[in-house]
């Protein structure tokens, strides 16, 4: 995937380039906001990550010249500021996604990850059944079958379930499913998600001989087929 | 029904009022100095007639004296026909009260001493009609039984009398009216400017400090006022973006550096084997900037929700508590903790939803920590008619009377806390919360344990 990375802190820059390489994405960076747009519009970008607080151009109003062009990829924003409504004005311009500094590598890889999916899964949104290996649900019925069993789950959990199954495959992030599922945007201290993981995990795996709901130690959980 | 509501509010506006008072006073002023005047009149009037008919009659009297009878009743004819004196009667008779001479038809039949004055109502002539008068006069006897009246018609005294009344009660009855016409009129342009400046206000508490009261033209107290409040909230205006401002740098000034050592830390390990020394340090590292960011973060959103300047929206309350008790239940389960929630349905109140959920958040997440296990943890919200109330209810061990101040104030930890993880910011997060969102924080003894209220 053909990345921008719009970020005036040269050495916070120089590490996100670094590790999105790493994971194979091709790199683009831009130092101020008014080059960000400028290789936004004319390059064949897919993602763009950029800071709020930048030079020439805010990160805020980068992104709006930028739908207002009508480019439509996905926009991850970076912020250091004091949030709250802070996030509701990044979503507004036309954000996709909104993370806050200091962030760890594996939820911003995270969030890319989904952000990419999402765009190219675009398509298949109106779709009513998910489905992962022998595991369905049914967003209509709101039915959940594994091996053809059916699975009882609380009104949450079914949400639980839909969100990481739309995510199959990848790495979700707890702050993720706070968000996600929740619609809370607050650190909750406690680790409050695993205890709803574990109880997911129950539901759909514990009878069953190949676990589909994995832990990914240090990121988060990750709904996939075991290779 | 609104135009009712409106009508009645006009009616407990203070120049509404004022105006009652006002016309009241006036009114009574008016009576008085109307009575006044008509006692005045009268009695001038009265003693005039009443000074002319006594000469009259003393005339008459010694005309008597010194004419024959056929003289004298020529003489009362004369003064009959001539009315040199419009309005004067008299009235001869024999004494068989038959007239004699005089311009009266009948000696009125009133039960009187003589010398004494009578009043009576005679019929007069008024082109083709009869009209009433009334008459006053006095009555004295003449030598051989006959005797005398001499009077005057007062009808038109009588007239202006009350004419002066009913002017009087015309007076009396226009000033309330004006009085209280005026009062509505200015208690509606009050009640319009003041209703006007509380719709502003509200806006302004809701944290749109870009609102401004409007300013008439012109130079009233209540413009005066507006401006100097507006003036004021420019002040404000000014010191809470300044402040947010600060905010906002101090936020990026700090976690710009952690950004840093966190992106450092993570492009580090993973050049690293897991289990390795090295990367054990890294990881280290990685856990004291989460717990910087936190208490970074909380820090931030307390000084956030302190600027009053956060967004506000219609919250529903019900969905809120219900939501939040769903998310901890479990984490309350793993101990055996069994979290009880009782939530009103429809519950709305004006706020931050990520705020209040925050906040709600802390205090179940405390209850969870400081409750033993298989305790028992209580989640109310109350819809009472003095507003909502939020009531998280467990059965730890509570906080002694005399620290409940200090546990509200930043970072404090009372020592038997200091086992837990957290930043010790949670209680100040929800008590700047409920600041914010003009509530009031309350901490009781729920018998045993805490009883924490927040009464909207």
């Amino acid at each position: 995937m053909h990345i921008l990375v719009v970020e005036d802190d040269e050495v916070a820059r120089d590490y996100l380039a670094k590790a999105l390489r790493e994971v194979g994405h091709t790199v683009d960076v831009a130092g101020n906001g008014l080059d960000g747009l400028h290789k936004a519009s004319t390059a064949t970008v897919d993602l763009v990550i950029v800071d709020r607080m930048l030079p020439k151009l805010d990160g805020l109003a980068m992104v709006q010249s930028l739908r207002a062009t009508g480019r439509k990829m996905p926009v991850l924003i970076l912020s250091a500021l004091g949030e709250v409504d802070d996030r509701i004005m990044g979503l507004r311009a036309g954000g996709d996604d909104y993370l806050t500094k200091p962030y760890h590598m594996s939820e911003l890889l995270a969030r890319i990850e989904a952000l990419a999916r999402r765009g190219a899964a675009a398509g298949e949104e109106g779709g009513t059944k998910l489905k992962l290996a022998d595991l369905e649900l049914d967003r209509m019925t709101r039915k959940v079958l594994r091996n053809g069993k059916k699975i009882e789950l609380t009104a949450r959990e079914f949400q639980l379930l839909e969100f990481l199954m739309r995510h199959s495959g990848q790495v979700v992030t707890r702050t993720m499913l706070l968000e996600g599922v929740w619609d809370y945007h607050f650190d909750p201290q406690t680790n409050v998600i695993d205890v709803h993981i574990s109880r997911l995990r129950q539901a759909i795996d514990k009878d069953f001989e190949k676990p589909l709901l994995h832990t990914v130690r240090g990121a988060g959980y990750s709904l996939r087929e075991d290779e | 029904m609104g135009s009712e509501r409106r009508f009645r509010g006009v009616l407990s506006t203070s120049p509404f009022r004022f105006a009652i008072v006002y016309s009241l006073v006036f009114a009574i002023a008016a009576a008085a100095l109307l009575l006044v005047v008509n006692f005045a009149v009268s009695r001038v009037v009265d003693s005039g007639t009443d000074n002319l008919i006594e000469s009259e009659m003393q005339g008459l009297r010694e005309q008597f004296l010194v004419l024959s009878r056929s003289d004298f009743i020529a003489l009362v004819e004369q003064r009959s026909q001539n009315q040199d004196v419009r309005g004067a009667v008299y009235l001869m008779v024999d004494p068989q009260l038959k007239p004699v001479a005089g311009n009266l038809p009948a000696w009125p039949k009133i039960a009187a001493e003589e010398g004494k004055w009578i009043q009576f109502k005679i019929e007069v002539p008024y082109g083709e009609e009869t009209r009433e008068h009334q008459m006053r006069a006095r009555r004295f006897p003449l030598a051989g039984g006959f005797r005398m009246l001499v009077g005057h018609d007062v009808q038109e005294r009588q007239d202006v009398k009350s004419l002066m009344m009913r002017s009087l009660i015309a007076a009396v009855v226009l000033t309330l009216l004006l009085g209280l016409g005026g009062g509505y009129w200015m208690g509606r342009r009050i009640l319009t400017q003041a209703r006007a400046i509380s719709a502003v206000a509200t806006q302004i508490m809701s944290g749109d400090l870009s609102q401004r009261l409007p300013v008439r033209d012109g130079e009233g107290e209540l413009n005066t006022l507006a401006r100097e409040i507006n003036g004021m909230l420019d002040k404000i205006e000014q010191l809470t973006l300044g402040m947010r401002t600060v905010l906002d740098s101090a936020a990026h000034d700090l976690r710009t550096p952690l950004n840093r050592l966190q992106a450092a830390a993570d492009g580090a390990m993973s050049q690293l084997l897991p289990g390795s020394a090295e990367r054990r340090v890294l990881e280290r590292v990685t856990v004291e900037v989460d717990r910087m960011r936190t208490t970074l973060n909380a820090l931030l959103r307390i000084a956030l929700a302190e600027t009053g300047t956060v967004a506000r929206e219609a919250v529903d309350l019900s969905e809120l508590v219900a939501s939040v008790v769903e998310l901890y239940a479990p984490l309350g389960e793993e101990r055996g903790i069994v979290l009880d929630s009782e939530v009103n349905a429809g519950v709305q109140v004006q706020g931050n939803r990520q705020l209040l959920a925050q906040a709600l958040a802390n205090l179940i997440d405390n209850a969870i920590k400081y409750t033993p296990d298989r305790g028992h943890i209580r989640v109310l919200l109350h819809n009472l008619v003095a507003g909502p109330e939020v009531v998280v209810e467990d059965n730890g061990p509570g906080i002694p009377i005399d620290k409940r101040e200090l546990v509200l104030g930043r970072r404090v930890r009372l020592d038997e806390a200091r086992k837990f993880p957290g930043s010790g910011l949670g209680l100040s997060l929800v008590a700047a919360v409920t600041k914010l969102h003009g509530a009031r924080l309350v901490l009781d003894d729920a018998n045993p344990g805490l009883r924490v209220s927040l009464k909207f």
